[in-house]
């Protein structure tokens, strides 16, 4: 069974990217479906920040190999995938 | 090695000596062991000295036999003792046994000829005292630097930009474009410089200047006429190359040291000038206190094998803070990593031990594709072929392993790369990079954005590439950028020129040998990148000459710490002031509120990527760089006339400095 992301996830994962990522590009829309890697939002580096925020936050562990873009390409990808860890799931 | 500068005035309204020993007074840490100097109604030359050649006869300016021609000159030419045999055949009278007066010479026999016939690293100027015109040239790849810029009709050069700005007539302004190539290139890309109507003359070009005008000439270009397969006798033809370069660069009165970084490159140039020195050689290299950056160990070893006696300079994090601002001050312009610092302390200690002038291993990378950049490029034009293929981006996790495991590999890291661009793009190799690197510019302020309103740094670089950059291989137009975005620009210049001359000290390039230059560039690219391997063709003459501890070992990167050694418990007094919203608004870059986040992350040890690391060093840099030529230029105090090596006046004898002034005077 998988459940939806809240929406108070959903915030703090956008308020957590817009912070760590976006402070010196306020003007920057950040949909929740919009690329986070192909609109220079995060890169490699950036991803490790990304998935100790994650673990920190909420209390999952990241396998290396769930490290994709499907879990981690956009603020609602993100959210699912965290729902999913939450919930006993996993890799896509 | 020298510092060099003059001015050519339009009208004969004369050149002031006071001017010439200001602008000397602002290179004495590039030859302090004497200067001199010409002053005449229409123009004036200013050299200081560091002496290596000719230890007692090599003062300048110095002339030609009838006067006609001056020359202040900084550099070495190492076929001198060949061209001066060739020009005393034809006649030609020598008074010293400099390699400046075989310039001299041989600018009176060969004209525009001259330096395509050099080999060498230099800069200099000549003064036709009758036609009342400058000849400068640069050697081939900018080892030395030399500035120019134009004011009231009348033209100023300089080894370094400060001597300009204490001519007192030449005024220190920001130059926006230059500024957002640094923040591109990691340089400002010759001819632009980061001051507005400052510029470099390019590596490898001529000048004439004569009658208000500067035409420059390119007299030497790289170009890459790649073999399709190996010579049989590459290796031995790379043999006599190797051991030339380095033997003509052991020409000195002085002895010769070697900079040593445990890899293969200056094991190499070390290892040949130990066997071919008259002296004992003496090493020297850099240590870090944070084992992610220090090859210490493997250095001992290799010095060790040499047989050299090595000296270390010991680097935490406080040093390269420490020193930041000095090394701006010698850069002169803003930094995008603190690469410059180390080897700024490294050429100290190796003053301090009496030596001024070492080998190092810049250049090997370069002309045998050394860099994790030439295999990522491989890479991506490898999986590009097969976009589809899963297993082809896996090959990404094979490169730059001097990086954190967990940030390196993994579909994100994959993905950054292909996602960089096309092969169709003719910076393809380096989009990656300048991607990267232009991530500084999120942090610009409103001022620097509009200044750059149609400004693109990548474009200007794509419309000046020459025109055979497109028959070369993609290797080969990577092996193109890399010289002339980051080796001539940055590498040899904030890394290189400046660093050692910090401390008077010269660094020699055996790999910039344009005769080794021109051999590996018309190598097949797989003789220098053979798979994933690097330098190929190099180790395997290795293999077979040297028995040393560098082996096989993978290529380490030169790094240096950079964020964490602003922050902290030892953080100097002079960050707080250039990041503060005051300091950041007077020098109009970047944006404080911005750069008030990056801070705070800095502060909290969380900017740990390259993106904020890189910014941090961009607006630490700029903000340092604009303080030190902006706000309190020229508080260099002047030399004096009456101490001066030599004096020469506008008739054509050299007058003993004591008598001078009247001369002088006299114009």
């Amino acid at each position: 069974m998988q459940s939806a992301p809240t929406d108070t996830m959903v915030s703090a994962i956008r308020t957590y990217v817009r912070e760590t990522f976006l402070y010196a590009r306020p003007d920057v829309a950040l949909a929740d479906e919009g690329s986070l890697l192909q609109q220079g939002v995060i890169d490699s580096m950036g991803v490790v920040e990304l998935v100790e925020f994650l673990q920190g936050t909420f209390g999952i562990h990241v396998e290396d190999d769930e490290i994709t873009e499907d879990n981690l390409g956009t603020i609602g990808a993100i959210a699912r995938y965290v729902s999913r860890k939450r919930n006993g799931g996993g890799r896509p | 090695m020298c510092g060099i500068a003059g001015i050519l005035r339009r009208h004969p309204v004369g050149v002031s000596p006071d001017a010439l020993l200001r602008m000397a007074g602002t290179m004495r840490h590039r030859g302090p062991d004497g200067y001199g100097l010409y002053a005449g109604p229409r123009a004036g030359l200013a050299h200081t000295r560091l002496s290596i050649i000719d230890l007692s006869g090599g003062a300048q300016p110095i002339g030609n036999e009838d006067g006609r021609y001056l020359i202040v000159y900084n550099g070495e030419v190492y076929n001198y003792i060949e061209l001066r045999e060739e020009l005393e055949s034809r006649g030609h009278r020598f008074r010293t046994r400099s390699d400046t007066e075989v310039l001299v010479h041989g600018y009176e026999e060969w004209g525009d000829g001259l330096p395509a016939r050099l080999n060498g690293q230099f800069a200099f100027a000549i003064l036709d005292r009758r036609a009342h015109g400058l000849f400068l040239a640069r050697d081939r790849f900018g080892v030395r630097p030399l500035f120019y810029a134009w004011r009231n009709g009348d033209f100023f050069f300089a080894s370094e930009v400060k001597a300009l700005f204490a001519s007192g007539e030449v005024t220190p302004e920001p130059d926006p474009v230059g500024l957002d190539q640094v923040f591109t290139f990691w340089a400002a890309m010759p001819p632009r410089t980061v001051f507005r109507d400052v510029l470099s003359l390019e590596p490898g070009c001529l000048a004439r200047v004569q009658d208000g005008r500067c035409d420059v000439r390119r007299y030497w270009e790289p170009e890459f006429p790649e073999a399709r397969e190996e010579d049989p006798g590459a290796v031995e033809c790379l043999d006599g190359l190797l051991e030339s370069s380095v033997r003509l660069r052991l020409r000195a009165d002085v002895p010769v040291g070697g900079y040593l970084s445990g890899g293969l490159d200056s094991t190499i140039t070390c290892a040949l000038a130990a066997a071919a020195s008259p002296f004992d050689l003496r090493t020297f290299s850099v240590a870090f206190d944070d084992p992610a950056f220090d090859e210490s160990a493997h250095q001992r070893l290799v010095a060790q094998a040499l047989g050299s006696r090595h000296a270390v300079q010991q680097i935490g994090a406080h040093e390269i803070a420490g020193v930041f601002p000095d090394v701006v001050a010698h850069t002169e312009t803003p930094l995008v990593r603190t690469g410059p610092a180390p080897l700024y302390l490294l050429s100290r200690v190796t003053r301090d031990h009496g030596i001024k002038v070492v080998l190092t291993g810049e250049g090997a990378d370069e002309l045998f594709l050394g860099y994790d950049l030439f295999k990522e490029a491989a890479v991506r034009l490898f999986c590009l072929r097969q976009p589809q293929s899963r297993w082809r981006p896996l090959l990404f996790d094979r490169l730059y392993h001097h990086l954190p495991g967990k940030s390196r590999g993994g579909e994100f890291w994959r993905r950054f790369f292909l996602t960089a661009g096309g092969p169709a793009d003719p910076l393809f190799s380096h989009l990656p990079r300048f991607l990267l690197t232009g991530r500084i510019k999120e942090f610009y302020g409103a001022g620097m954005r509009e200044a750059l309103e149609g400004v693109d740094a990548m474009e200007g670089l794509r419309g000046a590439l020459p025109p055979g950059f497109s028959r070369w291989s993609a290797l080969n137009r990577a092996a193109y950028l890399e010289l002339v975005t980051l080796l001539s620009p940055y590498l040899l210049s904030s890394q290189g020129d400046r660093m050692g001359l910090a401390h008077s000290v010269e660094g020699r390039f055996p790999y910039l040998d344009h005769r080794l230059f021109e051999f590996t560039a018309a190598l097949p690219t797989r003789s220098k990148l053979r798979g994933l391997r690097e330098k190929d063709i190099l180790r395997r003459w290795a293999a077979a000459r040297l028995r040393l501890p560098a082996g096989d070992r993978p290529k380490q990167p030169y790094r240096a710490p950079d964020v964490p050694a602003f922050f902290g418990a030892s953080e100097p007094a002079y960050v707080a002031d250039a990041l503060s919203a005051e300091a950041l608004g007077r020098a109009g870059v970047f944006d404080s509120r911005s750069v008030e986040g990056l801070t705070r992350r800095c502060r909290a040890g969380l900017a740990t990527g390259f993106r904020e690391s890189q910014a941090m060093i961009a607006v630490l840099s700029t903000q340092l760089w604009h303080d030190t030529f902006m706000q309190r230029p020229g508080s260099v105090a002047a030399l004096r006339l009456d101490q001066a090596d030599v004096v020469i006046r506008d008739r054509d004898e050299i007058l003993d400095p004591s008598g001078v002034q009247d001369a002088v005077g006299a114009n």
